[in-house]
């Protein structure tokens, strides 16, 4: 647990940097620091391993101050990534990784064996062990900066926009590394950005900063795109929240259509009356082993001989489907409003179907996921 | 030739007391050097006035220090190494400070994030990657001194500049002549040993040297700033 009480960074000439902060980081979670240039979010995360000291208030570590720990010592068991990756140039990979270890006093070879079993973890090629940071694309730079930030198994892990050097897609990659790792290591993680995605995407809780080192709000960011504080949040969250919020509801709570839901060998005359009885316009025809082939019109299938098989009409192609066990109600929309029918298709992890959604079944499905939300966000 | 080779004797001792005179100041300056660079990085008021300091060292005529040093030092090397330690450090120095700033911020910041020692970033870090622009400052340190021993020969003590004396008051120029050579070459091996020093202890340098699909190396003689310091 990282504790700030009443914390107050004010710089020579009056600015002050971060105002009477207080703020809990519990144990095991990723808490995320979010705000525009200049809100004192970095001079926040750099007070706790003591790079910049506070002026007034105190910080406590597991609830001892860190300013009783000699700087470099406290340093060493609080992991630190910077956005320039910060790699030494002059070292290699694994030597780079092997940083506070070797700090530490472990012998080489040991220090070398456990940097090999980090490129492991942060998905490093074994070969790259003895090249220089220079040889290395950003992305990769950045994860040996993560393997070197966590080489000595701080409990701390402090992140300093980590991603913001990279292009989109590799930033995307390494959000999803940092959440997989985190799912496995259980890190005490405070992470700056200003990307309020990356806030939501990453974060357990999100600590949204006003322009000038005080807080607006800290919390889930379900909660923070649910019901932000004020206006300074709500329009630093963006645009579309209540979408983005449904990133936050599993689609297993869906009620799927299955009554429409017909193999290809179904006679045409069954798959009318069973579109008639759902009060479906589109049937979905499958393969043998329910995988999805397409839909078919309720006003083809009337134009048709009842006794041919659905596999014989011609057929609209199913478009985006979503994997009702992962997704989120956010992808089942999101494939819904894609597909020309208005429908969407659910499958599971093997790509079999699970069934269909429509726009009532997803009003349903959010509706109740809001009140659970609103029973629990009372309850807490 | 037949000069040169009946006279071997005398040119070695002569040969052996110019590197003697020329890189005995360098030592005595990187010695002094890196940790008033380090002084002046850490402590940044220092820096103004050791960078004026290091500008007259660059200025003062040789020949001036020398009969100011020759009533306390007498005719003894040290009248000739002295005002070539004082010129070694006026170029090296300044690349100490350009090597030490060289390292980039979050290059330090990590370090100390890290949980390095003031002492130990410095050492592990911030020497080694300056090395490059400190060695730099060592081969222009080192041919300069080379080529200035020769002016000791006014006080007597002058190495292979004996025989530019000498050759000019006998008017014999192949005397002049190899003795020229002798310092040109005595130059370019220092300056070849420097290069090779700079790729042994930089390996992480080697790759950025060459260029893209090829084996060429681009000279690079960075932050040789001594000039501008001058």
């Amino acid at each position: 647990m990282i504790t700030f009480e009443s914390v107050t960074k004010r710089y020579p000439g009056g600015t002050v940097a971060v105002d009477a902060l207080d703020l809990q980081i519990p144990d095991g979670r990723t808490m995320v620091l979010v705000g525009p240039s200049g809100c004192g979010k970095t001079t926040t995360l750099r007070m706790i391993n003591r790079l910049i000291e506070p002026s007034e208030g105190r910080i406590l570590l597991d609830g001892q101050d860190i300013m009783q720990t000699r700087a470099a010592q406290l340093r060493r068991g609080i992991g630190y990534v910077i956005q320039q990756t910060g790699l030494f140039p002059h070292r290699t990979i694994e030597d780079n990784i092997a940083t506070v270890p070797l700090l530490n006093g472990w012998p080489k070879a040991r220090a070398r064996e456990r940097a090999r079993e980090l490129m492991d973890l942060v998905g490093l090629d074994a070969g790259m062990a003895r090249r220089y940071p220079y040889q290395l694309s950003g992305g990769q730079q950045q994860r040996v900066g993560v393997a070197r930030a966590l080489a000595a198994d701080p409990p701390v892990l402090l992140m300093d926009e980590p991603f913001s050097a990279v292009d989109p897609i590799v930033r995307g990659t390494l959000q999803d590394e940092l959440i997989r790792l985190q799912a496995e290591l259980r890190k005490t993680v405070v992470l700056v950005t200003h990307d309020v995605e990356e806030a939501i995407k990453v974060g357990d809780q999100v600590a949204v900063f006003y322009p000038h080192g005080k807080v607006a709000q800290i919390d889930t960011p379900e909660q923070l795109l649910g019901a932000p504080a004020d206006d300074y949040v709500e329009n630093f969250l963006g645009f579309d929240r209540g979408i983005r919020r449904l990133a936050f509801f599993p689609a297993v709570g869906l009620d799927l259509g299955t009554g429409t839901v017909l193999a290809a060998d179904t006679p045409v005359g069954q798959a009318r009356q069973a579109a008639k009885r759902a009060g479906e316009s589109w049937v979905l025809v499958t393969s043998a082993e329910r995988l999805p082939r397409g839909w078919a019109a309720l006003a083809e299938l009337e134009s048709r001989d009842g006794h041919e098989v659905l596999g014989q009409v011609p057929l609209a192609p199913y478009g985006h489907t979503f994997r009702v066990s992962q997704d989120s109600l956010r992808a089942a929309l999101d494939a819904t409003v894609l597909s020309r029918t208005g429908l969407a298709v659910g499958v599971d992890d093997e790509g079999r179907v699970v069934g269909v959604t429509s726009y009532e079944r997803l009003r349903a499905a959010i509706q109740a996921a809001e009140e659970a939300a609103d029973s629990e966000g009372a309850g807490a | 030739m037949s000069w040169a080779w009946g006279n071997r004797g005398l040119l070695a001792h002569y040969l052996v007391q110019h590197l003697y005179l020329a890189l005995t100041p360098v030592l005595f300056g990187i010695i002094v050097a890196v940790p008033v660079g380090v002084m002046c990085v850490r402590y940044r008021w220092t820096w103004p006035p050791i960078l004026s300091l290091t500008s007259i060292f660059y200025a003062l005529p040789s020949l001036a220090l020398f009969s100011v040093l020759i009533d306390y030092t007498g005719l003894t090397d040290w009248t000739v190494i002295i005002p070539l330690t004082l010129f070694s450090l006026s170029v090296l120095i300044p690349n100490v400070v350009d090597g030490l700033r060289s390292v980039p911020a979050p290059v330090r910041q990590a370090a100390d994030a890290m949980g390095f020692g003031s002492l130990r970033r410095v050492i592990q870090v911030e020497l080694p990657l300056a090395m490059p622009v400190i060695i730099a400052g060592l081969r222009v340190a080192t041919v300069s001194s080379i080529s200035l021993v020769s002016v000791g020969q006014l006080i007597g003590i002058g190495g292979l500049g004996y025989f530019l004396v000498d050759g000019v008051q006998r008017d014999f120029p192949t005397e002049i002549y190899t003795a020229l050579i002798l310092i040109l070459i005595l130059a370019l091996l220092a300056d070849t040993v420097l290069v090779l020093l700079r790729r042994w202890v930089t390996p992480w340098e080697a790759g950025r040297r060459v260029r893209p699909g090829s084996r060429i190396l681009t000279a690079t003689w960075r932050g040789t700033s001594a000039g501008d310091a001058a």
